[in-house]
């Protein structure tokens, strides 16, 4: 049935189709997979009510037991981040994270908890995110009550121990020297900055806000996050549920609580519109096209996501990948992405990266895609397999207890409406053509994007040997040339 | 004390309760009449999806110079489609591929005479560069730029491009109309002459909710995988067996460019890609291992339609591939249908050659040094043993050891001398040789030298004195809850059975945490005593190159108008010779001290430090 070695065009197709067809007389394969049929499958969403529990003080429980693994997995989550640190303090949310864990107790030196729960085999981290924080553990179901012995002990009695915080700002200094290595690293901290202004999204530390952390510092901001006012759990794994809301209930006796946390602020760019440019000696340009979008609950939200599914979120089948990379072989890697965020309108970014004289003409590309998804409807094969894609995999979000786990807590946490998913895939199927053209009309304004550009900038603004594209062709040719920031200031 | 003892022996207590060995995954194996293994197992913890790949046992150990990435490469040609997928007329699109493989074989055939001549002779810097093509070959790229343009409908490109950019100049609306109607038939032409439909495969997978499609090449394996709704196994089995059946290598030559881009992305853009492939090509002397999977720049440019065929002959049989399915299926209503899709694949009789090149033991130690945009850091790696041998378990076990917050490496290294921000050891066992790698990064003034030093002195500890039993228990009680925790996820299972029976046999998964179980503090000794010898050691060293290095950190904790004032202070304190007049400043700075404002003063105190630490220098150097 090989028919690779075969020298004539279509007519050995042919031969070869209706040979498979009598080979296998009873075979039941359909020439194209679009004829396959397949058995429905029916799948409502769970409900987070069935999952949801509460302790003493009000505190929300998410719990989905299952045996198939000796091993309990607990976590805590907290409102609040880095958002509730100061300019001048920027790291102590990652400071706090990593102390709460390497800095000891009251009752335990840092070494000796280390050694005890490397014994047990036992994983307890914390972290400080940017607006949530938590602390996880996973251990053996067999040593779960010493292990949420000592787990509780981090969380409540941190120590932040002198010597373990000089590692840390050590080890962060390090990693700060590094800064400007990698080009990707540049591009996230530049990126960031021109896009948000000085934001707690884009703040980064430096060598002075590291040496004002200390212990002071790490404890306010300690009690400010994790108390049990400021809560959800949530557990998986081997256990049973009424012993666990015990054994709960024990750890969390006499944890004092805290004020409300105020959300998190939006961001104030300054940058305006235009191309910023970023000298690094590598050979390839590393481009990011940014401009504000919209929040997770806005109405538009559903719109938005399909239509940049089909510009370039939706991998080899979006117009921007099949452009830039399958047509031209201009990039590996290109597309576009959506971040919404809860509290403030998230970003819209495309990137790519290509060698330094393509990177023009991949530009180009880009913004005629910004142009066609504007002014023209998208087909309805395209937005055919937008929604179905969404639809179908729309049952994988919940497959893993873990997964479903997080999708309450966060939802909690940001107060999403009752129902939400239940009318998921029907709000999916609700999205026209004319919506994402609307969309796309509303947000992606060429004329509003910031483009950011890493790498030798004279041989990316000549363009291509075939004169197709240069820098001059956008934003008339004007950019803006951003200093290589000191990696320990950040100081131009 | 006492009571921390008894907290341990709790803790043993507790241990003792739970299995010594890991739980057992129940694979349903069987063998298609064709040759082709398939590896089942059936999981309704992650309900509604199904987790599915195959595996060819080919990478880039099973190529040589010449056609090194091919395998890596296959894996791109694998997504672009067969006589049903990806065209929509597969006898115009053969003809089209077939011109473009002789259109290109010529050009080949020059670039390797005259142009590989040229640059020989020192004439052109790049034989492949279009920029030096003769006339003759310039000729020949165009037509193949054309033929690829007419076969994805887009030959009309460039005169739509120029087209486009006139109208912006255009006032007359007549005129406008006349070139806007133009620019539509142009379209309409083209895309009738064209064959292709564009990324096919990846569509329709898409709009029946395929996720996670994708596929990686590594030295031994090639591997594809993709989740599916559990509805939908069927689609995964028309699918793979029919790119299986049927691949045709569409696009094959356009697809270099963005391997190329790959590799520019991966390789040539990071700050220690280029390095490693260096590292890599010293380290494995006579093995294949040496070249990148990626391959080298000259061989991605010329591997032919032929050397593709043959290749995929050789390897993409069906004795030489493993189908793996992890997730929410009954193995009876699978079954059926793999045996129905990809019982077509027509076997093989032969099955493909030995690598016959051993690894030659090395003689004398290797090292390299690299200056470049990069944290002082030390690689060392020996040469050790290959996947399925014996010794493999105990080189793991010690890796175990030296690792983690409480291994040896962290204690010592970054912890205790703190000269280290990360320090780490593995074991790198692949089919055919291996590697035990240590390496480290540098913290504050530390030197890759003096990591390098404290790692050989770790070595050679583990050689000397044998492992507590609390020390390796620990490790023992680590394997223990990871051989749970790696059978979590129904992606990393896949990966793991895939992975295993393409190095040796999948029963790794269940027989490896036993076998690690059961190394013994004297197995450790032997073999770091029998592998890890500096004599068959390969080192990297990185240092920072000058222009790179950041500011000393504690002139940049000063206030930024200060800092040009320090530096320009500072050369001319490193620039004196003459202990005496530095003797004379020193006295005038600190009478300064007391009147000078407050924002002066860090500056101030630290030009004092460094002015007495160049006296000192000077008068040691008396």
């Amino acid at each position: 049935m090989n028919n690779r070695t075969s020298t004539i065009g279509i007519s050995t197709f042919i031969i070869t189709a209706a040979v498979a067809g009598q080979a296998t007389a009873q075979s039941t394969i359909p020439a194209h997979p679009d004829d396959l049929q397949f058995e429905p499958l029916i799948f409502s969403p769970p409900s987070s009510a069935d999952y949801r529990h509460e302790l003493p003080g009000d505190i929300p429980v998410y719990m989905a037991p299952t045996a198939e693994f000796p091993l309990i997995s607990l976590t805590l989550t907290f409102k609040g981040g880095e958002y509730l640190v100061g300019k001048a303090d920027t790291g102590l949310g990652s400071a706090l994270g990593s102390l709460m864990r390497t800095g000891g107790t009251t009752s335990s030196s840092p070494s000796q908890m280390d050694e005890d729960l490397d014994f047990l085999a036992t994983q307890v981290s914390t972290s400080v995110g940017r607006t949530t924080s938590s602390a996880q553990l996973n251990c053996l179901k067999s040593n779960f009550d010493e292990s949420l012995v000592m787990f509780m002990d981090i969380i409540r009695n941190p120590a932040f121990e002198q010597e373990r915080l000089g590692l840390w700002s050590g080890d962060m200094v390090e990693s700060m020297k590094q800064r400007n290595d990698d080009a990707d690293s540049i591009m996230r901290r530049e990126f960031g900055s021109v896009m948000a202004g000085d934001h707690f999204t884009s703040r980064q530390p430096t060598l002075s806000s590291v040496d004002g952390i200390d212990k002071d510092k790490l404890s306010a901001l300690h009690q400010r996050i994790f108390h049990p006012d400021n809560l959800i759990v949530s557990v998986s794994g081997d256990f049973d549920p009424d012993e666990m809301m015990k054994k709960l209930t024990q750890a969390f006796k006499g944890w004092e609580g805290g004020d409300a946390i105020p959300e998190p602020p939006a961001p104030q760019p300054v940058a305006g519109p235009g191309v910023y440019r970023i000298e690094k000696d590598i050979p390839q340009g590393k481009v990011m096209i940014g401009t504000r979008s919209i929040t997770r609950d806005d109405p538009d939200y559903f719109s938005f996501l399909l239509m940049n599914e089909i510009l370039g979120g939706g991998a080899f089948t979006s117009r921007i990948t099949s452009r830039v990379r399958s047509d031209e072989g201009l990039a590996y890697s290109a597309g576009s992405a959506f971040q919404p965020a809860v509290d403030y309108p998230g970003v819209f970014v495309a990137y790519f990266q290509s060698k330094s004289p393509t990177v023009a003409l991949a530009n180009k590309i880009i913004f005629e895609e910004f142009g066609r998804i504007r002014n023209e409807p998208v087909s309805p094969e395209e937005l055919e397999t937008a929604r179905q894609s969404f639809i179908e995999t729309f049952p994988q979000s919940f497959s893993s207890r873990d997964a479903m786990l997080g999708i309450f807590v966060s939802d909690e946490w940001t107060s999403r409406p009752d129902g939400y998913w239940q009318s998921y895939r029907d709000k999916v199927a609700g999205v026209t053509a004319e919506d994402i053209q609307r969309v796309a009309q509303k947000y992606l304004d060429p004329e509003e994007m910031k483009v950011m550009v890493i790498g030798r900038w004279d041989d990316i603004y000549a363009g291509d040997e075939n004169g197709r594209a240069t820098m001059g062709d956008i934003f008339k040719g004007q950019s803006t040339e951003m200093p290589l920031r000191d990696p320990l200031t950040l100081e131009p | 004390m006492p009571a921390r003892l008894l907290v341990f022996l709790l803790l043993v207590a507790c241990l003792g309760t739970t299995p010594a060995s890991a739980q057992q995954v129940e694979v349903e194996e069987f063998v298609l009449p064709n040759g082709m293994k398939f590896l089942l197992l059936p999981r309704h913890e992650q309900p509604n999806t199904i987790t599915a790949g195959w595996v060819a046992k080919v990478g880039s150990v099973n190529e040589r110079p010449g056609i090194t990435g091919i395998s890596h490469f296959f894996e791109h040609m694998m997504f672009k489609g067969t006589d049903t997928i990806g065209t929509r007329d597969p006898g115009r699109d053969k003809d089209f591929r077939e011109r473009q493989n002789q259109v290109r074989d010529q050009m080949n055939a020059l670039i390797w005479r005259k142009q590989y001549d040229r640059y020989f002779k020192g004439e052109i810097d790049d034989p492949w560069d279009a920029a030096n093509d003769t006339e003759e070959l310039a000729q020949l790229r165009s037509e193949l730029k054309t033929l690829m343009e007419e076969q994805q409908g887009r030959a009309n490109t460039s005169r739509i491009e120029e087209m486009r950019s006139q109208l912006g100049a255009v006032q007359d609306e007549d005129t406008r109309n006349r070139l806007e109607l133009a620019i539509d038939e142009m379209k309409v032409e083209q895309e009738a002459m064209g064959t292709v439909i564009k990324d096919e495969f990846d569509q329709v997978y898409t709009r029946q909710g395929g996720s996670g499609m994708n596929a990686f090449t590594s030295n031994d394996v090639t591997f594809y995988f993709i989740t599916v709704p559990s509805n939908k196994f069927e689609l995964w089995a028309w699918m793979e067996s029919d790119r299986l059946d049927d691949s045709v290598f569409r696009e094959f030559w356009s697809e270099r460019d963005v391997v190329h881009e790959e590799r520019r992305l991966r390789t040539e853009s990071t700050p220690t890609g280029i390095f490693q492939e260096q590292f890599q090509a010293m380290f494995w002397i006579a093995s294949p291992y040496q070249w990148p999977v990626i391959g080298w720049s000259s061989d991605l440019n010329s591997y032919t339609y032929e050397d593709a065929l043959d290749y995929w002959n050789t390897y993409y049989r069906p004795n030489n591939l493993v189908g793996v399915v992890v997730g929410d299926f009954q193995i009876d209503e699978i079954k059926p249908v793999i045996e129905e899709y990809f019982g077509r694949l027509e076997g093989s009789e032969t099955k493909p050659p030995q690598v016959v090149t051993l690894e030659v033991p090395q003689m004398a130690p290797q090292r390299m040094a690299v200056t470049g945009d990069v944290q002082p850091q030390v690689d060392i790696w020996f040469q050790a043993v290959p996947f399925l041998h014996k010794d493999r378990y105990a080189l793991e076990m010690v890796a175990e050891i030296l690792n983690g917050r409480t291994g040896r490496l962290y204690k010592t290294m970054v912890e205790g001398e703190e000269i280290a921000s990360t320090a780490g050891a593995g074991v790198d066992a692949r089919k055919y040789g291996g590697a035990f790698t240590m390496s480290a990064e540098i913290k504050g003034d530390a030197t890759p030298e003096q990591l390098e030093a404290a790692l050989l002195t770790e070595v050679e500890l583990l050689k000397e004195e044998p492992v507590s039993s609390r020390e390796l228990q620990k490790v023992r009680n680590r394997v223990t809850a990871d051989s749970f925790r790696r059978l979590q996820q129904n992606f990393f299972l896949l990966l793991q059975l895939g992975y295993f029976e393409g190095l040796g046999g999948w029963e790794e998964i269940n027989e490896g945490p036993a076998r690690l179980q059961a190394v013994t503090p004297e197995d450790i000794q032997r073999v770091a005593r029998k592998y890890l010898n500096t004599d068959h050691s390969s080192v990297a060293t990185y240092y920072r190159s000058e222009d790179a290095a950041p500011v000393d950190p504690e002139i940049a904790a000063l206030d930024p108008q200060m800092q040009a004032m320090v530096k320009q202070a500072l050369s001319q304190i490193e620039s004196e010779t003459d202990a005496a007049s530095l003797q004379d400043g020193l006295r005038q700075m600190e009478a300064q001290a007391s009147q000078a404002p407050p924002q002066f003063q860090p500056a101030l105190k630290f030009l004092v430090k460094k002015v007495r630490e160049r006296i000192a220098e000077l008068e040691a150097g008396e």
